[in-house]
């Protein structure tokens, strides 16, 4: 699926992660910033694009900046963000 | 404890007062007019209901970022102003943002995502978003042996393009193999940014090797940056232009092989003589700074300004010995509008 | 309405959906219920974003014995379906709905609940339902709105909306909810539901909260809407039995166990027939006697 529009979810509070979708031609491409990157920066970016697969995005620009999400927070923002970007109205009941 | 963050109205007085507080013991000073009334949003934190943070937006510019730390973890309340801002943006359908502030927070911005284009000891700049820097210059049409040829760039405002300004660019176009004429992206000029970039294109269509981009976010306004966080308008215009010089130095210039920025003599403007001096301070001696002596009509220094003048009197017969032919008919053209939106109080007298 | 008059629901503790700290630790208080809040927590906005990230903490999250509760928005918003349909998916306990005025608003909820177990493969009667009442029209139809379904659990009264309707706001002594308390409790217990009462918000006056808490207590109210953890502990022990009660109930399911024992249909204590009330009544107190640790490990009363 195509991104139709620069979109964000979440915040930079504590226990959250604000991710940020932008159309990318260039598979999915992540840019993470985390106090815990070394320990868990490879997690996070797998929680991400295997939550965007599920949605069949292959062509992303990602913004991330983790506050020490939890995995299924990341999920979470990563499914909004993309709801978003994708100006789907209708939530994914299959991916949630 | 309850916080929540609800927009302020600066109108009225007792929000405008309480909010003026905070940032006063925060140790910012400067509430004039030209900073303030830039403002399209302010929001505020209050825990308990004291206001604790504070943050507005001018268009994509954040401004007035500031937060009180005490009884509250360092960085929380900062972060919850930092995210309502950029989600409010977002909102607005503005994805790209900046941020120009004291060199000593750019840490806290580079923390909630923002990364930094350039900093001096007083400022520093920092972008979030999209298109970033690196779009930005992707997307500028470069020859196909770039690598190998002799490129130069002028960063200008063209308000609007004068003879002085195609003098200065042949000048340029013929000492080089491709010149960047790169035109200020601000609307707080008498011309738009979309009359400017149109009037320079149609004035050098003839110089094969000029190219002429809209410099976007990166070739950096005086009207519509903030200042409010430093202590002097001349320490200011030194801040805002040693940012200006060391993003060109840095990104743009090694991406294009731009090798020679060319600047035109300014013998009257004070501004444009700061502008001027730390361009060279900076660039040298990686990117040659060649200053072209301005062009003279009537033994005197063809200016934008006493173009402008003219339009305000509506007197056109000199128009003609002072710009190139597709500025001359635009302003033609045009003339009742461009009088109207000097008669709205557009300032004509700047740079 | 199976499980109705066993469990305990003395706090029903709001977390706002948007908010993932408060989202992640909600099972860390000790809370009855857990409400999970997409309504007036969540501004416009994000009203997408809570609701993914409610759905995706029950999906991971461990909240142990709480029964999880999710307020979705009013029936007459845009987001309600969508509301309605992922919490069903996600295996929400309870689907409390805001601004209940009438039975037919319970019966579509009820109906939008069914629809949504059948898409999803989950049986039908699964997810139960309560009302929030925050209005005069829905405190004077809180008897049939809590008789309106087999899947109701409970109702709450919500005094913020409610006291705004009858053209007064909240004072200290509560004379204003009296009504609305007594209709509302009224109802819950004619239908075998639980009442909750409703928040008390200034957490600067903890002897206010006290005095509403034992008022509501004495009313009957099953428990408390709270707005912060804090105010676990507080309602916790205004619900404590005394030793008195608990000795009284220790004698009941004593007698309870004998009758049990000796094969009779027939419960007698003192040569008195013991009614259902009060074998339902003792087993409250056992419950709560267990719950506040009033116990040792053979069931006796420890004294503190």
């Amino acid at each position: 699926m195509e991104i139709k529009t620069t979109a964000i979810a979440g915040t930079l509070e504590s226990s959250d992660i604000q991710i940020m979708l932008m159309a990318g031609q260039d598979g999915i491409q992540i840019d993470l910033e985390s106090d815990v990157i070394k320990q868990f920066g490879n997690q996070i970016k797998q929680v991400i694009t295997t939550t965007l697969q599920q949605l069949n995005i292959d062509n992303v620009k990602v913004r991330a900046v983790d506050k020490g999400a939890l995995d299924c927070v990341i999920k979470a923002r990563t499914i909004a963000a993309a709801q978003r970007a994708l100006a789907q109205t209708t939530p994914a009941w299959e991916v949630l | 404890m309850s916080s929540t963050i609800v927009e302020l109205d600066l109108q009225r007085p007792a929000e405008r007062a309480e909010w003026q507080q905070l940032l006063t013991r925060l140790g910012i000073h400067n509430f004039s007019h030209r900073e303030v009334d830039q403002i399209d949003f302010t929001l505020g934190l209050y825990e308990d209901g004291e206001l604790v943070g504070t943050g507005s937006a001018a268009g994509n510019i954040l401004k007035y970022i500031g937060v009180c730390n005490q009884a509250s973890e360092p960085g929380v309340r900062f972060n919850q102003i930092a995210s309502a801002l950029i989600d409010r943006l977002f909102q607005q359908r503005i994805f790209h943002m900046l941020v120009f502030t004291k060199a000593q927070y750019s840490a806290s911005f580079q923390h909630v995502g923002f990364k930094e284009l350039a900093h001096s000891d007083q400022a520093a700049l920092l972008e979030n978003g999209t298109p970033d820097i690196t779009d930005f210059i992707q997307q500028i049409p470069r020859t196909t042996q770039q690598a190998e040829q002799r490129v130069a760039a002028i960063v200008m405002n063209a308000n609007p393009f004068t003879n002085g300004h195609r003098y200065l660019v042949e000048q340029a176009a013929h000492a080089n193999d491709v010149v960047y004429v790169l035109v200020v992206q601000t609307d707080a000029s008498l011309f738009t940014t979309v009359e400017r970039v149109q009037l320079v294109k149609a004035g050098t269509a003839d110089l094969n090797n000029v190219i002429v981009i809209s410099g976007g976010d990166y070739a950096v306004s005086y009207a519509t940056f903030p200042a409010y966080f430093l202590d002097s308008p001349a320490s200011a215009i030194e801040a805002q232009t040693t940012l200006d010089a060391r993003i060109f130095k840095n990104h743009l210039a090694p991406a294009l092989n731009i090798t020679t920025r060319y600047l035109g003599s300014e013998p009257t403007s004070r501004t444009t003589a700061i502008y001027n001096d730390v361009l060279q301070r900076e660039l040298a001696p990686t990117i040659a700074v060649k200053i072209i002596e301005r062009k003279q009509v009537a033994a005197k220094p063809i200016s934008a300004r006493d173009v402008r003048q003219l339009i305000k009197t509506g007197n056109l017969t000199t128009l003609d010995q002072l710009v190139p032919l597709p500025t001359a008919q635009l302003i033609k053209q045009r003339l009742p509008q461009l009088q109207a939106r000097i008669q709205k109080g557009m300032k004509i007298n700047g740079n | 309405m199976a499980e109705n008059e066993a469990r305990l629901r003395r706090t029903m503790m709001f977390v706002p959906g948007n908010n993932p700290a408060m989202v992640k630790d909600a099972g860390i208080y000790g809370a009855d219920s857990i409400m999970f809040d997409l309504e007036d927590a969540v501004s416009m906005a994000e009203k997408d974003a809570a609701r993914i990230l409610v759905y995706e903490a029950l999906q991971t999250q461990d909240y142990g014995q709480a029964e999880l509760v999710v307020r979705v928005n009013g029936l007459d918003t845009e987001y309600y379906h969508d509301d309605v349909k992922a919490m069903v998916k996600a295996g929400i306990d309870v689907i409390r709905l805001p601004k209940v005025e009438s039975a037919d608003m319970i019966q579509t909820l009820e109906e939008d609940v069914a629809a949504a177990e059948t898409e999803f493969g989950i049986p039908v009667g699964t997810t139960h339902v309560m009302a929030a009442i925050e209005s005069a029209k829905g405190v004077l139809n809180a008897p049939a709105i809590a008789a309106a379904s087999d899947r109701m659990i409970g109702v709450a009264l919500s005094a913020e909306d409610y006291t705004t309707d009858m053209k007064t706001h909240r004072y200290p002594d509560g004379a204003e909810l009296e009504f609305a308390r007594n209709m509302v409790l009224h109802a819950a217990r004619a239908a075998g539901v639980a009442a909750f009462d409703t928040v008390f918000t200034n957490m600067a006056d903890p002897d206010g909260f006290y005095r509403e808490t034992r008022h509501i207590h004495q009313l009957g109210f099953d428990g408390k809407s709270l707005v912060n953890p804090r105010q676990i502990a507080m309602v916790n022990s205004v619900y404590e039995p005394t030793k008195d009660e608990v000795v009284k109930a220790q004698k009941v399911i004593a007698a309870i166990e004998e009758a049990r024992i000796k094969g009779s249909g027939v419960i007698s204590m003192n040569g008195q027939m013991v009614d259902r009330p009060v074998v339902l009544r003792a087993q409250r107190v056992m419950q709560l006697a267990e719950v506040s640790n009033l116990l040792d490990e053979e069931g006796n009363y420890l004294e503190k």
